[in-house]
């Protein structure tokens, strides 16, 4: 046994709310933590929801306090735009290699002002994925506007001057650019830290509904996902907050629960947790701005599990938003109209109805390019999320000094986000405050 | 005095209602403002970068950001004045978005109600006072209450992160509802693989200290610095001794309902706990033990071979010093006896699902075979939901693990007996957890009757219970015969979580449950600080999330013991001695127990870490003696005088 003192650095890799919790936990204790994101800002898929449920809450009022907190700490080192290439070591003495992608703007000279995205050529040009696509953004952005830290970014595939070597009679962006900020000879770079724990806060993506083609995503544009519909919903979103869809408000608005989850032909046996509740604050979200349209809930069952959630259910049911109990077997055109076609399992009939608007409560997956984790020695279930040796203590890995926060350990509603995150934050931190490495 | 002024769009949150550029040159009029600025997101680095700035370039001593409300980003704006370099409290923050911006549409009538906010700001932070944050130590050491799995899992954490524990426990034993249960979904691990080595772990190890047959009395403090009282009752048989023969059993004379089978058997008053609860040596239940009841008996004490018991033991108590203390109290089953239609007093075979988990347990009391008065059944039918999402009993609320429980005991029984004829009445099928999904699928694959639909009552046949239930498919009233029923009860705030409540000064949710700080970003915290929630006190959950929560408690009560300090906010009450005429009508309203009379002087003092700054007792002083710090009354009536002037300007 090596007599070394057990690493006070700790890695977390992704800052979404789980990497975020994570960090702040250990950053207050007094650790140092290397918070590592792929994406240019922090904040994941939360940053992206309008409001929360069953509280109501605007999600980015509460969340971005603690993207401020992370972006300020004098304890977290933030690495965005960057990726975890290898991990050497055991509890109390990792060596971990990040990767660094280059921004093509000077951090430290970016004063967020946005004249760079105000003069770039391709402004409104590009699909904002923060925004699903539904917003548009220039080849030089910000995600959103509370973006951590709020620096802006290239994004190589679409600027001019990097993927076709001219842009204008000289980049717009860079002569925009009163902090001189703008380095088009960016390169990666890769650096070195060593750390004596590991938090594993990846996240989740949204099951592709195009795997179920008779819900017809991307061939009818009135057929959207949730997180779609969140984008939608927000104020700050490219809607700012109106539900428009096809170029007009809709009337008849179909919900339609468990797409990709509970499902064998995708093989997706797992329940998602979260689509029953996200879909009640949808629909409720959507009744109140648009109280004329007729909103229909098409379930298997309701699992409304969470403090306050069956409360917030029955609460909905009350708001003329109607729940239906059965499968939504097709989504389909006759002539110009949507319709869809389900089987009501009260009623035991199958019936057609029209619609303007069908929202799919798409599950969670695990994400793909996880092989660093995976290198580790860190197991997946069958349903493909990270899992430890027991179901009954998820924050572990079985491998001492790895520990899992969040949705890359199973699908979770954002308080048992928060929970698994201090969760891992805290058996972590028995490691780093050991006076030797194991 | 240099006032800067600064007004935030938040998005379009505010300028769509407000216009600012009108409220920022309003701001300017104001007196002794120099400068005024708006800005997109106050609240961003570069906003907060500007302020900074500002203070330097502008020698600004005062500075008033109308924003959102200050319970969002007060904090983040003090610090932002503390890097300027003047005192945090020189701030005040208007609250042009929840309070205008928010609840408006008007965009003239919102955009001068933005100005009066701001003008009353600007006035109250010309009188407010230069304070000073004051850091008390911490001690070192968690006190945990509740011997369950939550409490368990929190006090391993924190012991390994090098923290003293005390690890308090009401019964004399550790180990909580899990030590009573099986084989655990989704996997069919035994409880007892995960919980004894857990338990094992966290009674040897050198930083904590178990104490059972405890509860908390008292406490005093605050975070970082709390005194808890507890009560320890005597166990009345020395642990170390007890070699667990059950010679005691034979002649103890009582006879009363076991708890351990929540009444479905019985005990006698010296009880020997079955593993793997934790010491399982004897202790006795003073409150049906007749040497304490009637006096005179002694049979055990002259039957036990080893002199292990002793009837004269008495309760002690004890002051723990501790820094922080996490709540692990976990939860009481709900008695199906408040439904009287399920007739579960009347007919011996309606059981709860809990019994069922005693009966099938190979170390319970039937070792395992499903046996109620000498028969054994051949049709089952289990029924969720009781005392759950059921308005006629008060709960609202999901218990979140009956689904699964269920499923679990359903498939137990099927794989023992493979004839068994087994009907489940359910309401929506919540097999959320992780492998629960499928866990569900492989039973209906088993031959097991799911059906939807509420059971209206449960009547004797022959002396069997008929469950009368609808099938909400078939839109069929139905009559289910059945040999046993079993109740999936679910979850309620146990007994003595009111006491809790007031000793720890916590909130509950209308669930009656402890409640949170913030139900998305603060599950486990609470609003007292140092006091954090584990497990299925804060609301139902199961093992997993129950471990998780711990997990967290643990991560959130050692950020302080790390930190080694806590910060004591400085808006907090002060007494003016001169006037102070020590009538204590102050302490009466203070529900934190911050003001103390001090009996040679007779005057009132304020513990400045305890107190929480809601002013209740500078409200309530006949002689205004006792004040809140910047929430005196001068700076109020400047704020209320400039809102009245800019209203009286606007109607006249």
């Amino acid at each position: 046994m090596r007599l070394e003192p057990a690493m006070k650095d700790v890695l977390v890799i992704g800052a979404g709310i789980a990497g975020i919790q994570a960090s702040l936990d250990m950053a207050d204790a007094g650790f140092t933590v290397h918070l590592v994101e792929k994406e240019p800002t922090i904040g994941g898929h939360m940053a992206q929801t309008d409001k929360v449920f069953p509280t109501l809450d605007c999600s980015s009022c509460i969340l971005t306090p603690k993207m401020v907190s992370v972006g300020q700490h004098p304890n977290i080192r933030l690495y965005t735009l960057s990726e975890v290439t290898k991990i050497d070591g055991r509890a109390g003495d990792f060596t971990v290699e990040i990767l660094r992608h280059p921004r093509y703007v000077d951090e430290s000279a970016c004063t967020g002002c946005g004249a760079c995205a105000e003069a770039c050529v391709m402004k409104g040009r590009i699909k904002n994925a923060f925004d699903m696509g539904i917003g548009k953004r220039g080849a030089i952005y910000i995600a959103f506007p509370q973006a951590v830290p709020l620096k802006y970014a290239i994004d190589p595939e679409t600027c001019l001057t990097l993927s076709r070597g001219k842009c204008k009679k000289g980049p717009p962006c860079k002569l925009a650019c009163d902090a001189d900020a703008i380095n088009f000879e960016d390169t990666e770079k890769t650096l070195t830290v060593h750390v004596g724990a590991i938090v594993v806060a990846t996240g989740y993506d949204p099951f592709d509904p195009r795997l179920k083609p008779e819900y017809g995503y991307g061939k009818y544009p009135e057929v959207l996902t949730a997180l779609e519909v969140e984008r939608l919903c927000s104020a700050s979103g490219p809607t700012l907050g109106e539900i428009v869809v096809n170029g007009k408000k809709p009337s008849k608005v179909f919900f339609i629960h468990c797409v990709g989850s509970r499902d064998h032909t995708v093989d997706n046996l797992y329940c998602s947790r979260v689509c029953c509740m996200f879909t009640a604050k949808q629909a409720h979200l959507v009744k109140d701005k648009v109280p004329e349209a007729k909103v229909t809930v098409t379930y298997i069952d309701i699992r409304a599990f969470g403090k306050g959630y069956e409360e917030f259910y029955e609460r909905v049911q009350s708001e003329g938003i109607i729940y239906r109990r059965g499968v939504i077997s097709e989504v389909f055109k006759k002539g110009d109209k949507l319709y869809v076609r389900g089987e009501d399992t009260f009623l035991g009939e199958t019936y057609e109805e029209e619609a303007d608007m069908v929202v799919l409560a798409a599950g969670l997956v695990q994400r793909k390019g996880l092989e660093v984790i995976e290198a580790l020695g860190v197991q997946k279930g069958d349903d493909r999320f990270f899992c430890g040796p027991s179901p009954l203590d998820p924050v572990e890995t079985g491998i001492e000094g790895v520990y899992l926060a969040g949705c890359c350990a199973g699908p979770k509603d954002i308080p048992d986000t928060v929970v698994q995150a201090s969760g891992a934050a805290s058996r972590a931190m028995t490691i780093l405050s050991r006076e030797e490495a194991a | 005095m240099r006032i800067g002024v600064y007004v935030c769009h938040c998005g379009i949150n505010i300028a769509s209602v407000v216009d600012v550029a009108a409220v920022r040159d309003y701001a300017k009029t104001l007196p002794d403002v120099v400068l005024a600025k708006d800005y997109q997101y106050m609240c961003s680095d570069p906003g907060q970068e500007m302020v900074r700035e500002d203070i330097g370039e502008h020698q600004l001593d005062r500075v008033v950001i109308a924003a959102c409300s200050p319970r969002m980003h007060e904090a983040t704006f003090r610090k932002v004045m503390e890097k300027g370099g003047i005192n945090a409290y020189y701030f005040e923050e208007a609250n042009i978005r929840e309070q205008c911006s928010w609840v408006h549409s008007d965009r003239e009538v919102a955009t001068e109600k933005a100005k009066e906010l701001v003008a009353a700001a600007v006035a109250r932070v010309h009188l407010q006072e230069s304070l000073q944050e004051k850091e008390a130590s911490v001690i070192p050491a968690a006190l945990i209450i509740g011997g369950g799995i939550a409490g368990l899992t929190a006090a391993k954490d924190m012991a390994e992160a090098g923290f003293k524990v005390t690890l308090l426990e009401r019964k004399p034993y550790l180990g909580g509802h899990v030590a009573k249960w099986t084989d655990t979904f989704p996997n069919m691990a035994k409880a007892s693989e995960f919980l004894t080595p857990l338990m094992e772990l966290v009674k040897t190890h050198e930083n904590v200290e178990v104490l059972t047959s405890g509860e908390l009395v008292d406490l005093e403090g605050f975070v970082g610095n709390y005194q808890a009282k507890v009560s320890l009752s005597p166990r009345y048989v020395d642990e170390t001794a007890c070699t667990r023969c059950g010679k005691c059993l034979e002649v103890c004379p009582v006879e009363v309902p076991d708890e351990e089978t929540w009444g479905l058997m019985e005990r006698k008053a010296i009880v020997l706990p079955p593993p793997p609860h934790d010491p399982d040596t004897a202790f006795i239940d003073a409150s049906s033990c007749r040497h304490f009841t009637e006096e005179g008996c002694n049979a055990c004490v002259s039957a036990c071979p080893e002199g292990a018991i002793s009837l004269e033991a008495q309760s002690e108590e004890r002051i723990i010093d501790t820094g922080v203390i996490i709540v692990a109290t976990g939860y009481n089953l709900f008695d199906p006896a408040r439904k009287p239609e399920l007739n579960y007093e009347k007919l011996p075979t309606v059981i709860t699902g809990p019994q069922l988990e005693r009966l099938l347990d190979e170390n319970g009391p039937t070792k395992g075979k499903l046996v109620l008065n000498g028969e054994s059944p051949k049709r089952i039918t289990f029924i969720h939901c009781v005392g759950s999402r059921d308005h006629t009993v008060g709960n609202l609320y999901c218990s979140r693990v009956c689904c699964m429980f269920t499923a679990k005991q359903a498939m137990m029984i099927k794989g023992r007996y493979p004839d068994m004829r087994i009907r489940v009445c359910y309401m929506d099928m919540r097999t959320f957890c992780r492998g629960c999904e499928e866990f569900y699928n492989a039973v209906q694959g088993m031959g097991i009757y799911y059906t939807r639909g509420m059971v209206s009552e449960i009547f004797p046949k022959e002396g069997k219970p008929v469950v009368r239930f609808e099938d909400t498919f078939l839109e069929e009233m139905m009559e289910e015969p059945s040999d046993w029923v079993v109740l999936a009860v679910g979850m309620e705030p146990p007994e003595g979580t009111e006491s809790l409540q007031n000793l720890l000064k916590l909130s509950r949710s209308a669930d009656g449950f402890f409640l949170e700080a913030h139900p998305k970003l603060r599950p486990v915290d609470t609003d007292t600080d140092g006091i954090f929630l584990a497990g299925c006190c804060q609301g139902p959950r199961d093992i997993a999330d129950t471990v998780s929560s711990a997990h967290a408690a643990a991560s959130r009560a050692s950020i302080p013991l790390f930190a080694g300090k806590v910060a004591i906010a400085p808006i907090v009450a002060e007494v003016d001695t001169e006037v102070c005429a020590g009538c204590a009508l102050c302490e009466q309203v203070c529900v934190y127990g911050a003001l103390k009379l001090d009996e040679m002087s007779k005057k009132m003092t304020v513990n400045e870490a305890v107190c929480k700054g809601c002013g209740a007792c500078s409200a309530t002083c006949p002689s205004s003696a006792i004040k809140l710090r910047n929430f005196k009354n001068h700076q109020l009536l400047a704020q209320i005088d400039a809102l009245c002037v800019k209203s009286a300007e606007i109607s006249g």
